[in-house]
C-alpha cells in the first residue's frame, strides 16, 4: 500500500543556494511524524517544495498518496490531498475566511463547506470569520484560520509548519487536541516543531531531525526528548559532524 | 446638428442672461484663444484623448433617453439627456430641476484648458440640486446623465448646494451606447455649507466609443464634509479632474475610487486636495486594474496652505496590471506649507501577487479562481468605501465582470 507521503532523494535549489540534499522521507497512512530542526536547516523550503511554490528547482520523487506531485500544479498536489499549514500564513486583503471556505466548496464540493461550518464552531472562528484572511489576525488566529481550512479540505497528508509558533500555552494545547483529533487510517501528518511541549499532546509515532537540509536522524519520541537536553550541537558531536561557523543564514548571505 | 462654432454658442447661450451669459462669453473667448490640450501640458501628461471636435456637434434636441437601470429608491432625482434635462422630479425636501430654468448658474470660474472652456461656452443646461437648511435627505438623489445621440457634442452641469447642516447623496449614473461616438464635457460643482454633508457617488458606464472630460470643483464650509466616490468603468478616454477647497475650520473630503480599464480605455484622474483652513481632513483611496491595451493615470496633489495647520490628510492609490500591453501610472504629490499636520501617500503599481496565488492555490482554488478572488479581494477595499450601501453588489458585479471579460 502507497504511503500518505513518500519522498526519495529529494533535492530543492533556490538560485544559488542548495538548500535540501537527497531527503529520503517517509510517512504511512495512519502515523504522526515530527520533524525538528534548527533554524535555517530547510524544514519550510521542504514544506513550500513539496506544496508546488514558484520559484525551487526541485529533483528527486515526492509522493502523496502514491501520486507523483512534482510537476502538478499547486492546486493539482492540493486536489491529490496535500495541506500544508504555513508556518507565515499569507495575507489576502479583501477575502474573508468565509469568501474563502465558499470558492474552495466551489471548487472542491459542498462538503468542504459543511465540515467548515462544523469545524468553525467547535474551533471558535467567530472573531475572524468575516475579516479578510490572516490580515491583522493575532498568531492564535492564524492557526485556527489554518486549521479551520484543513479540516474543511479533509487532506490524505497534512504538514503543518511550525505548529506552535506564536501560540501561547492554552493555544498549543487546543491546536494540537485538534491534531490529534483529526488523525486517522486515511491520513498521514507531519508536525515541524521546535519544542517538545507540544509532543505532549500528541501520540507521536517517529521524529526526525534535519540538519543543513537533510534528514540526520529518525527515531522515536526519545528523540525529541535527547534534543531538548543535548540540542543540536550535542547532536552534531555524537554524528560526527563539523559544527557550522555560526548561524546559517548568515554564512548564506 | 450643430457644429463647434460662434454660431453654435451663440445659438444654444442666447437666453441665458446675467451671470450665466457672462460665463458663457468669457467660455467662449477662452475656447476660441487655447489650444488642444497636448501630452506636452503636465496637467495632460501620459494620456492621448485623441478627440477632434471637428468630428461632433451639438444635436438640436435631446434624444430618446434609455430606461433607468440602478434600482430605487430615490428621493427625487433627474434625467439629463445630450446635454439637456428631460425630466426633474423634487423630493423629500431636496429640490431637484433643470439648470436652463434657473437663475442660480454658478460663478464664473477659473478656465483651466480648452475642455473647461468648451464647456462653459456650450453649457445651455443641467441639473441643479438645492437642499434646504437642515434638511438630511433618507434616500439619495438619481441624476441619469446620458448620451444617446450618434457623433453629439454635449456639456451638462451638474450643481449641488447644500445649504447649513443639511444632507444628502446624489447619485450619478453616466452612460452611452456602446459603438457610439460621443463627446461629453461635463462640469460638476459643489457647494457645501457649515455642517452640511454632500457625498457624490459617480457610476461611469459611459459607451465604448465615448469621450468623457468632466471636471468636478467642490467647495466645503465650517464642519462641511464632501465626498466623491467614482466607478469607473466605462469609455474610450474617460478624465476625471477635480478640485476640492476646503475652506472652512474642520472641514473634510473623503474620496474614493475603484476603476477597471480593458481593451484601449484610457482612465484619467488629476486629483486635487487643497486644505485652507485649520483642522481639516481628506482622505483619498483608489484602486484600479487596467487590462488588454489600457491605460490608467492618478495624478493626485494634496496641498496645504499656510492655514491648514492640524489638517491630517492620505492618499493612497493602487494599481493592479493584468497584462503586459496595458499600463498605469500613480503619481501622489504634497505640498505643504504648513507645519502641525499629518499627512501621509503610498501608492503602488503591479501585477497580481504571487504569494497570494500560492496561497489561495494551495486551498484548492485553480490559478483562475484564485486569481479572480484576488482582484475581488482587491477591490473590496475600495468598494466598502462607498457611501451607499446598496451599490456595492451592483459595482462588485460590474467590475467581475470587466475582469471575466478580460480572462475569458
Ligand atoms: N526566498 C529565499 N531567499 C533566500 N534564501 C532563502 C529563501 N528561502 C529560504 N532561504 C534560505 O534557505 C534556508 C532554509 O530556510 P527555511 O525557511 O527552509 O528554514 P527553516 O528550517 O524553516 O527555518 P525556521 O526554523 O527558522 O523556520 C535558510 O538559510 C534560508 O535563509
Ligand atoms: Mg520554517
Amino acid at each position: 500500500m502507497s504511503a500518505a507521503l513518500r519522498v526519495a532523494g529529494l533535492d530543492v535549489r533556490l538560485g544559488e543556494l542548495h538548500i535540501i540534499r537527497n531527503l529520503d522521507l517517509e510517512v504511512p497512512f495512519g502515523e504522526l511524524h515530527v520533524m525538528m530542526g534548527p533554524n535555517g536547516s530547510g524544514k519550510s523550503t521542504l514544506c513550500h517544495a513539496l506544496m508546488g511554490r514558484p520559484g525551487y528547482l526541485v529533483s528527486g520523487v515526492a509522493e502523496v498518496g502514491g501520486v507523483d506531485v512534482l510537476g502538478l500544479e499547486v492546486d493539482r498536489r492540493a486536489a491529490a490531498g496535500l495541506f500544508e499549514v504555513f508556518q507565515y500564513p499569507v495575507e489576502i486583503p479583501g477575502v474573508t475566511l468565509r469568501d474563502l471556505i465558499a470558492e474552495m466548496a466551489e471548487a472542491g464540493g459542498e462538503a468542504i463547506g459543511h465540515r467548515a461550518v462544523e469545524v468553525a464552531a467547535r474551533l471558535d472562528t467567530s472573531s475572524f470569520w468575516d475579516r479578510p484572511v490572516n490580515v491583522g489576525l493575532s498568531g492564535g488566529e492564524k492557526k485556527r484560520s489554518e486549521m479551520t481550512q484543513l479540516l474543511a479540505l479533509a487532506p490524505r497528508m497534512a504538514i503543518l509548519d511550525e505548529l506552535d509558533s506564536g501560540l501561547d500555552v492554552d493555544a498549543v494545547r487546543e491546536v494540537a487536541e485538534a491534531v490529534q483529533h483529526m488523525r486517522g487510517p486515511d491520513l498521514g501528518v507531519l508536525v515541524i516543531t521546535h519544542y517538545t511541549r507540544v509532543l505532549r499532546y500528541l501520540e507521536v509515532d517517529r521524529v526526525h531531525v534535519m540538519l543543513d537540509g537533510r534528514i540526520v536522524q529518525s527515531g522515536d519520541r526519545s528523540l525529541a526528548d535527547r534534543l531538548d537536553t543535548e540540542g543540536y550541537d550535542g547532536l552534531r558531536t555524537s554524528l560526527g559532524m563539523s559544527h557550522p561557523e555560526g548561524d546559517s543564514f548568515l554564512t548564506g548571505l | 446638428m450643430l457644429p463647434i462654432d460662434q454660431t453654435t454658442h451663440e445659438r444654444v447661450t442666447a437666453a441665458l442672461s446675467g451671470r450665466a451669459a457672462e460665463r458663457a462669453r468669457a467660455g467662449w473667448v477662452a475656447f476660441r484663444e487655447l489650444e488642444m490640450p497636448s501630452e506636452r501640458l503636465e496637467q495632460w501628461r501620459y494620456v492621448h484623448p485623441g478627440i477632434d471636435l471637428g468630428a461632433f456637434g451639438l444635436p438640436d434636441r435631446a434624444g430618446r433617453p434609455h430606461p433607468a437601470v440602478l434600482g430605487g429608491p430615490w428621493s427625487a432625482s433627474a434625467v439629463n439627456v445630450d446635454g439637456r434635462t428631460v425630466a426633474a422630479q423634487d423630493g423629500d425636501g431636496v429640490e431637484v430641476a433643470a439648470l436652463a430654468t434657473q437663475s442660480d448658474q454658478g460663478p464664473t470660474v477659473a478656465i483651466a484648458d480648452r475642455f473647461e472652456a468648451m464647456h462653459e461656452a456650450f453649457s445651455s443646461d443641467g441639473v441643479l440640486v438645492t437642499v434646504p437648511r437642515g434638511a438630511a435627505v433618507a434616500d439619495p438623489v438619481l441624476i441619469d446623465l446620458q448620451a444617446v445621440t450618434p457623433d453629439s457634442a454635449s456639456a451638462p452641469r451638474i450643481r449641488i448646494v447644500a445649504a447649513a447642516s443639511s444632507q444628502v447623496a446624489v447619485v450619478v449614473h453616466e452612460r452611452s451606447p456602446d459603438g457610439m461616438p460621443a463627446l461629453v464635457v461635463p462640469r460638476f460643482e459643489i457647494e457645501v455649507d457649515n455642517g452640511a454633508r454632500v457625498h457624490l457617488i459617480v457610476i461611469q458606464q459611459w459607451g465604448d466609443e465615448t469621450a468623457a472630460v468632466a471636471r468636478h470643483h467642490y467647495v466645503a464650509g465650517r464642519d462641511a464634509t464632501v465626498g466623491l466616490a467614482e466607478a469607473g468603468l466605462g469609455g474610450r478616454f474617460s478624465r476625471l479632474h477635480l478640485s476640492v477647497d476646503l475652506i472652512g475650520d474642520g472641514s473634510s473630503a473623503d474620496i474614493v475610487g475603484a476603476y477597471f480599464g480593458d481593451h484601449s480605455q484610457t482612465l484619467d484622474y488629476r486629483y486635487f486636495l487643497r486644505h485652507a483652513a485649520r483642522g481639516t481632513t481628506s482622505e483619498m483611496f483608489l484602486k484600479g486594474a487596467v487590462a488588454g491595451q489600457s491605460r490608467s493615470v492618478f495624478s493626485g496633489l494634496i496641498r496645504i496652505e499656510r492655514e491648514g495647520q492640524k489638517t491630517s490628510a492620505h492618499q493612497t492609490n493602487r494599481n493592479l496590471v493584468l497584462s503586459d500591453g496595458a499600463d498605469a501610472h500613480s503619481v501622489p504629490n504634497l505640498e505643504i506649507l504648513a507645519d502641525d499636520v499629518r499627512c501621509g501617500h503610498g501608492s503602488a503599481v503591479g501585477p497580481l501577487d504571487e504569494e497570494q496565488r500560492y496561497y489561495l492555490m494551495s486551498r484548492g482554488l485553480d490559478r483562475m479562481r484564485a486569481d479572480r478572488l484576488q482582484v475581488k479581494g482587491f477591490f473590496e477595499e475600495a468598494l466598502v468605501r462607498f457611501p451607499v450601501l446598496r451599490f456595492e453588489p451592483v459595482l462588485r458585479a460590474a467590475l467581475m465582470a470587466k475582469y471575466a471579460g478580460v480572462t475569458a
